[in-house]
């Protein structure tokens, strides 16, 4: 989360859009950029767990059994994020609705709001996945996929969670596998490891194989919502190629 | 007596400045009624301390809608000697009233020059509806 900050500050004109989906080796919560850290001790919980602050907005998110991206755009006359936040939300998460729903959950995006503007931002949930924006991804009442977005002169960075499984620390909070399918039917399902993992919905655990499939499977979504913005010309890159 | 855009000075990133009193050399500013609708929601917003130093063009305070922070550009070089304090406790005041309510600092200018360097209400307007 560190490099998606050092992108944001070293982003020139000329850089490519770059997406990076990446896990956390052990579960961390990651606070949104104006959230108090003395806010934590109310959840048991997350007292102990490492912490790190978000140059993005939003409420906390415990990164365990999910995976973390980032799109970094830079700032330039074909903008895709010039404007309004909603459009860029609405191309990522319709991508991952129709992703989702073309494997049998009954994934939309949520049209409720928990944010108080008149009251003041106390008024909202402290985890970012017991609130309701318009356009996070949702599951009956599982909120399973939520963004957040750091604007600067040079460019725009936009974070999100996509909340695979239920954490320990958060057991409240279904992810993708803890709920359910709207049909049994698999025959839309093109690859095994989306079956293998649907099958295992008792596990606690996502095997290796299972995430980096989840992985692969969330790249793929993002670069297709952006595409919906913008034309790219996709192709994997190497960090020290920018920085 | 009410500020209406047409008296402002803007930046291109939406700030606005405004110099009641020439004599003073102290700009007030905030940020425009495009920049909030464009914001939508705010929930948060940070601001300096008075007596802090602002550049031009550097970052003076940052502003939180519904989960995307910006920041927010200084106008103009100078010393902050007031800041609006309870606004960042009533945001939708921004709403109602960019210009004049919705003020968010103050800053005494080292360099009025800087003024000149600015958008007019017109210009700016264009470059909003591009």
């Amino acid at each position: 989360m560190a490099i998606d900050e050092a992108l944001l500050q070293n982003v020139e004109s000329d850089w490519p859009i770059v997406i990076r989906v990446y896990r956390w080796e052990r579960p961390t919560l990651s606070l949104g950029h104006f959230q108090r850290i003395d806010d934590r001790i109310e959840h048991p919980l997350l007292r102990e767990l490492p912490w790190v602050r978000r140059k993005t907005g939003g409420g906390a998110i415990v990164h365990d059994q999910e995976l973390t991206y980032s799109v970094l755009i830079p700032t330039r006359d074909d903008n895709p994020a010039k404007g309004h936040s909603e459009p860029l939300y609405r191309a990522i998460h319709s991508a991952f609705v129709e992703k989702l729903r073309s494997l049998g959950w009954n994934a939309e995006l949520s049209e409720s709001c928990t944010c108080s503007t008149s009251e003041g931002r106390n008024t909202d949930p402290f985890l970012c996945f017991l609130r309701r924006s318009p356009v996070d991804i949702i599951i009956g009442d599982d909120k399973i996929l939520g963004s957040a977005q750091r604007r600067s002169a040079r460019g725009l960075l936009q974070h999100g969670s996509f909340l695979l499984r239920r954490s320990q620390c958060t057991p409240g909070l279904n992810g993708l596998l803890d709920t359910k399918k709207k049909s049994t039917s698999l025959k839309n399902l093109r690859d095994d490891w989306i079956a293998d993992a649907s099958n295992h919905a008792a596990c606690d655990t996502l095997s290796e194989d299972e995430m980096n499939g989840w992985c692969e499977l969330a790249i793929s979504t993002l670069k297709a919502g952006m595409s919906k913005r913008v034309e790219v010309n996709w192709k994997n890159g190497r960090l020290s190629d920018l920085i | 007596m009410s500020i209406t855009p047409e008296k402002l000075k803007y930046c291109n990133s939406h700030e606005w400045a405004y110099v009641a009193d020439v004599s003073t050399g102290i700009a007030t500013i905030g940020i425009s009624a495009f920049a909030v609708e464009e914001l939508t929601d705010l929930v948060f917003m940070a601001l300096p301390k008075v007596g802090q130093t602002v550049t031009a063009g550097g970052e003076f305070g940052e502003v939180e809608s519904v989960k995307a922070v910006s920041p927010m550009y200084s106008p103009v070089s100078g010393t902050v000697v007031d800041i609006h304090s309870a606004l960042v406790d009533k945001l939708e005041t921004l709403t109602v009233d960019p210009y004049n309510e919705g003020w968010i600092i103050k800053v005494k200018m080292s360099d009025p020059t800087e003024l000149d360097r600015l958008l007019d209400w017109e210009t700016y307007k264009k470059q909003c509806s591009h």
